[in-house]
């Protein structure tokens, strides 16, 4: 939700390479910004609002100094105003703090700072690190040393990076909220993820929980809160940062809609060998679970209610919960797989719940998208779904890679009864799909239904989760009431909602039983006069109940899911533009949850 | 986008661009335009490209005019669909830094007859003649042109043709009033007018080993995650695009390109074919001089014999091409389907099991027996 930037040894581009990475990084929040620079005294400028207004507040400021960081925030304690914005500051101002995460203990913390004389000018948990830090350096501590001590004393969940005046070093500690270092030839940099500096370094250092480093005109040192040194890796990362650019589209969701012929090519590559009929699960070795439980928020819960039911007709039980539930309820996991699903691999709820699970002694696998992430480096073993970089907050490309691989992961663990047809349809599904973007009338649908006042959606089997993710991107980018149904459960109490103003989406795929009782569900809608839209391979009669039909082509029904998605994506998307809501950055909303 | 090979045209001349220096790229773009965008993205090998729509095609006046608010100062202006190389481009360029003149590129071609000839005078351009007899003009334009910036207000300034403003109408006027120069060039320029240039086009290009997949022998182009099968043989010079599958005892090649994720299976024959992404071959089959669009899916035993035969576009027939079949982008045959050579089968056409193609199928239409 928030993001950290900072960086040493760029001279007089400091300033510069703060706010470029700041840019990069917006997509994770965006109600505040700022950054500070240090030297011998330490400035700062910081003001609510996106980077823009950053950019125009600091053409009547004057920051100076060798190092600096810088921030994006995302609201958590206190609303969005300049005052809450980071960095913080101490009483004398020559300590700057930024953070992500929450600090738990801050109230206490706080009360016990006020009682020693400090004063606080924000209503946030950060301001509490740079009075600690200030008081560690009145007690005689050096600049390292007195952000030690102010770390020790934290609970909860944090990125931290500070400045103090003189000490020509940016000093960074983590606990449970991401932090990554980028080595440059004469330079290093710090963020919260690697967009914020990849246009300089391909070079990075992921930090670990408890682990403190020090970035100076030197180099960088990362040790252990003790202060003992710590042997780190240095990982290149392949992402090109030009795919970070909107390249000709209105939004990056369109341009993520678009790119996911290309993204689930990449998810299949050297995994499926179709002439064989086999696919080959990376390292993942022999796994062989005799159940498995999910736990994954949002979209990703979306994709693991769809790998769940895949398990369960491979005859391995199987559930999926909701990871913030799960966390704080555990079920009985017996000898369970327990497998998160989360695009990030920070979401804080997804990373509890995991371990949660793992505390109990169970296995754990994560399926992300972020290699080196916090879920892929704890949990025992992860399965990439090589989406490639998605800046629109709502998920839309790697919802169809997490299927793409939750196909794969099932073929490869647990087999099935038509494992030839299931990977003939995965590798026809980017054509399949790049058949949608061409042809797709969603544009047409959204025209006609932006004034509705409420949308409804209806699937069964797998398709089920097809329909909750059609309405939960529509929550999301056109802020209007959605709801997504099991098709049977419609008649239970929510058909009480539909009426003529109230379009109804239903996909149905296939000509089986599933596919029957929907049509059936889709007649009861119909004699209620709302506007029905069927998703549907045309199988069925669905088109003589339905007002209007997005075609999909005819595939197995696991690829379906991913085709019929993409329809609603495009509705969802065209209804958004429509109506002038901010697609990428959609009002409340973050693309990475690093809070519970 | 069409393919040279198994890259699109506008890639190569982009490529052209890069290696000849351009520093910035702007891309009109009008039908199809998500594809191009999401193809290229914000950059092409480090050189920033921006995307201008062009909402309505009324020529290529129109179309350069588009790009007025992203452009600033003199221009290179190209078609995106002739394969050209960078010495063209470096000629046209330099030709225009000396003499600041708006200057275009000529080539020497036999057949004028489909292009757009040039008359030079003491290397000026004295006038364009469209599509004159074979044999009248020896030099055509090879639509890469040098402009100073005021070239936005000409084409303003012209009078539209039936609601259309083609570049060359503009040039023609600045022709009549100051001085347009020409450079004559003899790289690489082939253009794909006609579907079934496109297996010219692929020669060219694999000729020139202008593929970017490494390369496992003489003329053998495979990229790292296609999967080929020991036993299949490839015959050079051949290319097979990231993510094809090719089957066991499956012949590719010669002169044959295989776009992304495609797929041959068993004992299948390929030759001298341009096979676009997403298509899948099934095992079995044999396509001669064939070119097919995206997502085609021939289903096994499908038999597209080799050219040359007669190919009918409109009322016009072409005599003696040396061309198989034109399978457009999302066909579908079933299987045990014969296509006499010289036919064109439409988008979405669906072939049932067994028939015989013979000449063209239109758009979406169904051949059953």
């Amino acid at each position: 939700m928030c993001g950290i930037i900072g960086c040493v040894g760029r001279g007089s581009e400091t300033l510069e390479t703060l706010v470029h990475g700041l840019s990069k990084l917006e997509y994770r929040g965006y109600d505040s910004a700022g950054v500070a620079m240090a030297d011998d005294t330490v400035s700062l400028c910081k003001t609510s609002g996106k980077i823009a207004e950053l950019r125009s507040a600091l053409d009547s400021a004057s920051l100076s100094g060798s190092v600096g960081i810088g921030h994006t925030r995302w609201s958590t304690h206190g609303p969005p105003t300049d005052g809450n914005a980071h960095p913080h500051q101490d009483c004398h101002g020559d300590v700057a703090v930024v953070h992500n995460g929450i600090i738990e203990n801050y109230q206490s913390l706080r009360d016990e700072l006020v009682a020693a004389g400090h004063t606080f000018t924000s209503d946030t948990d950060t301001e509490v690190v740079p009075h600690l830090v200030e008081t560690a350096l009145e007690s005689g501590a050096d600049p390292e040393a007195a952000v030690r001590e102010a770390v020790s004393r934290l609970e909860g969940s944090y990125a931290i990076a500070v400045v103090v005046a003189g000490a020509d070093a940016i000093f960074a500690a983590r606990n449970d909220s991401p932090l990554v270092l980028g080595l440059d030839d004469g330079a290093t940099y710090l963020a919260s993820d690697v967009p914020a500096f990849r246009d300089f370094t391909d070079r990075v250092v992921y930090l670990a929980d408890g682990e403190f480093a020090r970035l100076d005109s030197s180099g960088w040192v990362v040790t252990d809160l003790e202060g003992a040194a710590v042997e780190k890796d240095v990982d290149t990362v392949d992402w090109d940062p030009e795919e970070t650019g909107k390249s000709g589209y209105d939004h990056y969701m369109l341009k993520e809609i678009h790119e996911q012929p290309r993204a689930l090519r990449q998810c299949l590559r050297e995994r499926v060998d179709e002439m064989a009929g086999t696919v080959d699960l990376d390292d993942l070795g022999d796994l062989s679970p005799t159940g498995v439980q999910f736990v994954a928020c949002g979209t990703s819960y979306h994709a693991a209610l769809y790998g769940a039911q895949l398990f369960r007709e491979a005859g391995i039980p199987a559930q999926a919960f909701l990871a913030s539930e799960y966390a704080t309820s555990v079920p009985p996991i017996g000898d369970a797989l327990v497998i998160g699903v989360t695009q990030s691999g920070e979401t804080a709820d997804t990373l509890s719940a995991l371990r949660a699970a793992e505390k109990r002694g169970a296995r754990t696998m994560v399926v992300t998208n972020t290699v080196g992430s916090t879920a892929a480096r704890e949990s025992d073993h992860a399965f990439y779904i090589r989406a490639g970089p998605e800046i629109g907050v709502a998920a839309s490309k790697t919802f169809s890679s997490q299927l793409a691989a939750l196909n794969l992961l099932t073929l490869g663990m647990a087999g099935s009864d038509d494992t030839r047809e299931v990977i003939n349809a995965l590798r026809e599904l980017p054509g399949d799909l790049q058949r949608i973007l061409d042809e797709s009338r969603a544009e047409e649908i959204a025209e006609l239904y932006q004034d509705a006042g409420a949308y409804f959606f209806i699937g069964r089997g797998l398709q089920f989760p097809v329909a909750l993710e059609g309405a939960l991107k529509m929550k999301e980018i056109t802020y209007k009431h959605a709801e997504g149904f099991a098709a049977g459960e419609l008649k239970h109490g929510p058909l009480a909602l539909v009426t003529s103003e109230t379009p109804v989406f239903a996909v149905v795929v296939g000509d089986d039983e599933k596919a029957r009782k929907t049509v059936g569900n889709v007649k009861e809608v119909e004699a209620r006069n709302a506007p029905v839209v069927a998703i549907t391979d045309g199988q069925t009669d669905v088109g003589r109940y339905a007002d209007h039909v997005l075609e999909i082509p005819e595939t197995h029904p696991r690829a379906a899911t991913v085709l019929a998605n993409a329809h609603l994506q495009l509705v969802a998307y065209h209804t958004a533009a429509k109506l002038g809501r901010n697609i990428d950055k959609p009002r409340n909303l973050a693309k990475s949850v690093t809070v519970e | 986008m069409l393919p040279a090979g198994n890259r699109p045209i506008l890639e190569h001349v982009f490529d052209a661009l890069v290696e000849a220096g351009v520093e910035e790229l702007v891309v009109v773009v009008g039908y199809k335009r998500d594809r191009v965008q999401n193809h290229f993205g914000p950059t092409y090998r480090d050189v920033p490209v921006t995307y201008v729509t062009q909402r309505k095609q009324l020529g290529s006046g129109h179309a350069l005019l588009q790009a007025r608010s992203a452009v600033d100062g003199s221009v290179l202006v190209l078609n995106g669909d002739r394969l050209i190389d960078a010495g063209t481009v470096a000629a046209v360029a330099d030709r225009f830094a000396e003499t600041g003149d708006a200057t275009l590129a000529v080539v020497e071609r036999q057949e004028t007859s489909r292009y757009g000839a040039v008359e030079v005078r003491g290397g000026e351009i004295a006038k364009l003649v469209e599509k004159p007899r074979d044999g009248d003009y020896r030099l055509i334009n090879a639509g890469v042109y040098g402009l100073p910036a005021d070239i936005f207000d000409a084409i303003e300034e012209t009078p539209r043709q039936a609601g259309e403003l083609a570049l060359t109408d503009t040039l023609e006027r600045i022709i009549d009033r100051e001085r347009v120069r020409s450079v004559e060039v003899d790289g690489m320029w082939v253009d794909a007018t006609y579907p079934w240039d496109l297996l010219t086009v692929a020669r060219e290009v694999l000729a020139r080993g202008r593929v970017v997949e490494a390369g496992r022998s003489d003329g053998v182009w495979i990229a790292d995650s296609a999967r080929v099968h020991r036993e299949a043989v490839l015959q050079g010079p051949v290319v097979v695009g990231p993510d094809c599958e090719v089957g066991p005892d499956a012949v590719i090649g010669p002169d044959t390109a295989l776009g992304d994720n495609v797929t041959v299976g068993a004992n299948a024959v390929v030759q001298r074919s341009v096979i676009d992404a997403d298509t899948r071959i099934d095992p079995g089959s044999t396509l001669m001089d064939t070119v097919t669009g995206q997502d085609v899916h021939l289903g096994a035993g499908t038999v597209v014999p080799a050219g040359p035969a007669d190919v009918q576009v409109g009322t016009t027939i072409f005599e003696e091409q040396r061309l198989g079949a034109v399978i457009a982008d999302r066909a579908r045959a079933r299987g045990n389907v014969s296509v006499t050579p010289g036919s064109l089968v439409g988008p979405n056409a669906r072939l049932d099991v067994g028939v015989t193609v013979r000449g063209n199928v239109s758009e979406g239409a169904e051949v059953t027996r």
